[in-house]
This record gives C-alpha cells, structure tokens and sequence, in this order.
C-alpha cells in the first residue's frame, strides 16, 4: 500500500485500500456509455512474438468498457498487418490496426508532408499521433486511453485505474498519467530516477521556482509511457515524435490545461517491461539517443518559456545535477539495502555518467539550434491545412481493415 | 495444265501484291502507333514536372479533390492520375490515328467515330469538374444560410444538396456522353421526382400547421405585414 501524499500542484490518486476491480469495471461501464472510450497500442509487429502481448490481448478480451481499440502497427510487412490482424480478431470489440508501412498510409504522410506538414520520423510519438487523429476521424470516442504492448505485468486493473479519473464525468480530469515502482531483484527506470528527477532539482536550483518544472516534478513517474486524455486534448497538442514524447506531452498539457484539471494514477504495484541498455556502442543508440532527446525537449520547453540559456549556465547545470545524481544515487542504495535488493552502484555511477553526456549534447544542440523542436503539428493544424485529411485517413485505416 | 497452274499461283500472286501494297500503311501505323505512345509518355514525364512544379497535388489536397479520390479507393496521387490520363488519352489517339493509316473501311468509320466522341468526352469532363464545383458552393451556402437560420439539421441539409447537385451532375454528364440516354433521363426523371414528391409530401403531412401558416399567410399576410423595412 502507498502513502497518501498529494504533490503540490497536480491530484495524486494512490491505491488505498482495496479498490475492487469489479466496483471499477462495472461503473467504467456505464460511465463510458456517457464517454466511449478508445485504446490505442502503439506496437511494432516484432511485439507480436513476443510473450506481453499475447498477456495484454488475453486481458483486453475482457474488457466491457472499451468502445475501440486502436492499434498502430510499426515495421510490418502487408503479411506480417494480416497476421497481426488475426492475432487480435479473437478481441470481441471494434479493433482497428493501422498499417503504418502500409501502401494507404504511407501515402496519408506523403500527403502531409507535400503540404508542409511533416509528421516526424517513424516512431511511438508519429503512429499514436496518427492513431489520435484516426479516433478523431471516426468520432466514436471523446476519451483516448494508451499504453504500451511490451508490459510483461500487464492486468485489467491497470486500464481500468487509468481510465477511470478521465471517464468518469464527476472528476473534472483531462489527462491522467499513470505511475507505478518498476522492482525485480532491483530497481529499474535509470533515466527517470538518476536523469529526469535530479535535472529539474538542479535546474530548479539555477533558475528559481519555476511552474513548469515544479509540474515535472509533480509527476512520480513523468516517463511513463501509459496515459489517458481526453480526445479534445488530442486534437489540440503538438507532440513530439522522438524519445522526448512523455516530456512533450506533459509540456503540451501545462501549455494549454489548468493543473487542477490534471491528474496521475497509481495504475499497478510493479510494472515490468522489456530493459534498454545503456548505450549500443556507438554512443548514439540506447538509453542515450533517449536522454538527449529528453533533455533538449526540458531545455526547449524552458526556451519557449522564457528562460535564457547560455554556455556557462550549461556548465553549471552539469556540476549541479552530477551533485544532485549523486546525492540521489545514496538515497536509493539506503532504499534497497532496506527492502532487500541488489543494488549496482558502480552500474548506477556508469548511467549517472552517460547522463551527464548527454546533458552536454543536449545543451550544446539547443544552444546551436534553439528551434529545432521536432513536434508534430496538431491535429487542429492540420485538418485546417489539408481539410479532408481526417477523412482520407479513416478511408485509409478502413479500407486496410476492410 | 498451263491454266491450271495460273489458278494454283494467282491467288498467291495477289496476296503477295496485296501485301506488299499493304505493307508501307503497316509500317505507317507502326510509326504512329509507337511514335506516339513514347511522344505521349515523354509528354506524361513532362507533365508530372510541371504538375511537382505547381505544387498541384497540395492545391488538390486542399480543395478535396484529392479527399474525393480516396473515397474511392484511388491512392496514387492526382497528379500521377492526371498525367496517365492525358498519356492514356494520347497513347489511344495516336493509336487510332496509326490504325486510320492502314486505310481500311472498317478502321476508318472506327477512327471518324472516336473522333466524334471526343468532344462529348470533354464536354462531360467540364460538366463533371465544374458540376463537382458547384455543388461544393451550393452545399456551403446552403451550410451557411440554415447555420444563420438556427436550422438545427443544417450540415445534413447542406450534405443532401450536394447530393441533389451531384446526382445531377452525374447524369447531364452521363447524358452527354450518350451512354443509355433513356435510361439515364427515366432515372434521373424518378429519382429527382421522388426526392420532389417526397419533399412535398413530407412538408404537407409532417409540417401540416406550418404549411397551414405559409397558405394563410397569402393576401391577409401581406395586407397586415408591418410597413417598416430595415436600413
């Protein structure tokens, strides 16, 4: 059992008691009848071999509150989307798979960007982009939830806790982020707990009270990639189509909601999915692609509120959090040795390290090119360029499901 | 003997004449033929050039032309449709114009008759793009006016002129192309009738009182209608 603990700005819901799965289902039932909801499941068909998924499907079948799934299929060949559509036909509600590598959708992007409107490099952040706008399209659902398809624990509850605060009309919630531990015989989630945390304390430090930064901070898990929000929310956020999507998104949500109206949700007591090492090799791939991507969306976010950065606020920043990172590095080993688990101090200091990397890559690209923020223009931006988009994608997604 | 051999060889003799005859109007059509499907398949190129140049596939995205193409399972691009259009349009042309070069009766009537057709194909054309035109205006001004008028059904009401318009469109296209013009006038004649008849049936029975209204509203309506007009 949590504490019960309320950040200062955004609404913790925590797991108190016991909730009752059946209370939870059986009222997302008939409150979804008020606001149908829709799941989407970014996944690449590699997924489709794997054990998760085949765990997740077996829990969505039954589930009674789901208006549609939407699945956004990456890197999959015309066979490979046909498969992938019998793997999910034994669902007993609306399921539609978007053939990202497809001949109609591929054609759906062209379209966009002969007009100006470029959707970004093939990702999670694009095919849930697409997958929002498909929702969009087909006005079946005002609320979206997503989550991914690689959870080794996945279990209904977890869709049903997310859910819950958005669905139901007596929460005035438009996004809800869902958080969990992530414990093995260790703690996992290096970049949230010795990158993200530790950065907003040491730019919170260089910079002063800061309200983005102390929304960032709200959020237990702010990397977490399960969420729900309303269809309205993602009509109008532009998200990024990189790594730095969960910052994005959350940056898009403090630009354009009242923190009141946002909420994060104890969705399960452990959560496991599949590890990213640390670097591939090359420096570039890894957890460390995904840093730089996380800290140029922080430090762009910033720009575009006001904060002025400069080389030697940089170097600060770097002495500031490898302090702060350390600091944090013996408050977990105290928490492990505590509970029991192993903890890898030397493994711990060599991702502290790479953090630090890539902090300096990431300052030195905003500090070369401050506007090159990858976000994908919304989707009320786009259906303003190109008035018949949205029904060019539904016909698109339809005819592939046909 | 000697007849008999004349009767064996003459056939031969004037089929060879005939062929040789025949030959050159062959080689013609060949020319022509060929000639003019690579003279139409470089015009093809030049014209996706000139199309990328334009930007013409984002004007077509924009105006919904491209929206319209999708509906209908097309997914190449209107510029592309276009420029295969025009080549298939040439490639048949220049076809027809080869065969007219072997100088046979049959061929001939064929070409004067594709000819002849072409301007109904164009003129259907024009009818069809300006025809899908209109019915965007309408069907907006229709939007427009009912919106303004607080008509709670107004996009549906503006979806089913556009309807009305294109249906029409389609057959005054259909009409002048001359395909099964009888059946196509009957057709149009019972649908468009119908939606008529069913307008008028649907506001007398269903709108009783407000047709009572718009019929006594007649000479005492205007007699008593307040004199103030607006600036």
């Amino acid at each position: 059992m949590s504490d019960f603990y309320q950040t200062d700005i955004i609404t913790t819901l925590h797991r108190l008691g016991r909730p009752g799965l059946e209370r939870l289902e059986s009222e997302l039932q008939d409150f979804s009848r008020q606001r149908p909801l829709a799941l989407v499941l970014p996944a690449l068909y590699s997924e489709f071999e794997a054990e998760a998924l085949r765990g997740i499907v077996e829990e969505l079948k039954k589930v009674r509150y789901v208006k549609e799934i939407v699945l956004s299929l990456g890197r999959a060949s015309d066979k490979e989307f046909q498969r992938a559509r019998e793997f999910m036909s034994v669902i007993p509600y609306d399921v539609k798979i978007i053939h990202n590598e497809g001949r109609r959708v591929k054609e759906i992007y062209a379209t966009l960007e002969r007009n100006g409107l470029w959707a970004g490099e093939d990702g999670k952040g694009r095919s849930a982009w697409l997958a929002y706008g498909y929702i969009a399209a087909s006005g079946r659902a005002d609320v979206i939830a997503l989550h991914d398809c690689d959870i080794v624990t996945y279990g209904r509850e977890m869709l049903a806790r997310l859910c819950y605060p958005v669905v139901n009309p007596n929460i005035d919630v438009v996004f809800c982020k869902g958080f969990y531990s992530r414990v093995t015989d260790r703690m996992h989630g290096r970049v949230t707990r010795l990158l993200v945390t530790p950065l907003i304390r040491a730019l919170q430090k260089l910079i002063g009270g800061h309200e983005f930064l102390s929304f960032l901070d709200s959020f237990r898990y702010p990397l977490a990639g399960e969420f729900c929000m309303t269809t309205d929310l993602a009509w109008v956020n532009r998200i990024p189509w990189d790594w730095g999507l969960e910052i994005g998104m959350l940056s898009e949500v403090f630009r354009n909601y009242s923190t009141k109206r946002v909420c994060q949700v104890d969705i399960s007591d452990n959560y496991e999915h599949k590890h990213q090492p640390l670097s591939n090799g090359t420096g570039n791939g890894g957890l460390t692609r995904m840093c730089v991507d996380i800290c140029k969306t922080i430090f762009r976010v910033l720009a575009a509120e006001g904060v002025v950065f400069s080389d030697n606020f940089f170097k600060s920043l770097e002495v500031g959090y490898l302090r702060l990172a350390e600091d944090t590095m013996v408050k977990y080993e105290a928490d492990a040795t505590l509970n029991g688990l192993f903890y890898d101090r030397h493994g711990e200091a060599k991702a502290v390290e790479t953090f630090v990397t890539a902090i300096q890559t990431a300052s030195k690209v905003v500090l070369d090119n401050p506007m090159g923020t990858p976000l994908i223009p919304s989707w009320r931006r786009v259906s303003s360029g190109i008035p018949g988009i949205l029904d060019m994608l539904r016909s698109a997604v339809d005819e592939d499901n046909r | 003997m000697e007849n008999f051999k004349d009767l064996l060889i003459d056939p031969f003799r004037k089929f060879w004449a005939g062929l040789v005859d025949f030959l050159p109007n062959l080689l013609a059509m060949a020319v022509i033929a060929i000639g003019g499907v690579l003279l139409s398949w470089a015009f093809r190129l030049v014209l996706l050039k000139a199309f990328r140049a334009l930007n013409f596939d984002a004007f077509c995205d924009r105006m919904g032309m491209t929206t319209m193409l999708r509906k209908a399972n097309v997914w190449t691009t209107p510029s592309v449709l276009v420029a295969n259009g025009v080549f298939g349009f040439f490639a048949v042309v220049f076809s027809m114009l080869g065969l007219s070069a072997l100088r046979l009766q049959a061929i001939d009537s064929l070409s004067v008759q594709f000819f002849m057709y072409l301007p109904r194909a164009f003129s259907a054309l024009v009818i069809l793009i300006v025809g899908y035109m209109a019915a965007g205006f309408v069907a907006r001004t229709v939007l427009i006016a009912a919106v303004n008028g607080g008509y709670n059904y107004a996009k549906l009401l503006a979806e089913g002129v556009r309807l009305l318009v294109i249906v029409m469109v389609l057959a005054m296209a259909l009409e002048q192309l001359q395909i099964a013009p009888g059946i196509v006038v009957a057709a149009f004649s019972i649908i468009f009738g119908g939606i008529v008849i069913a307008l008028a049936v649907a506001f007398g029975v269903g709108g009783i009182d407000a047709a009572r209204k718009v019929i006594n509203r007649g000479p005492e309506g205007k007699a008593g209608r307040d004199e103030i007009e607006h600036l």
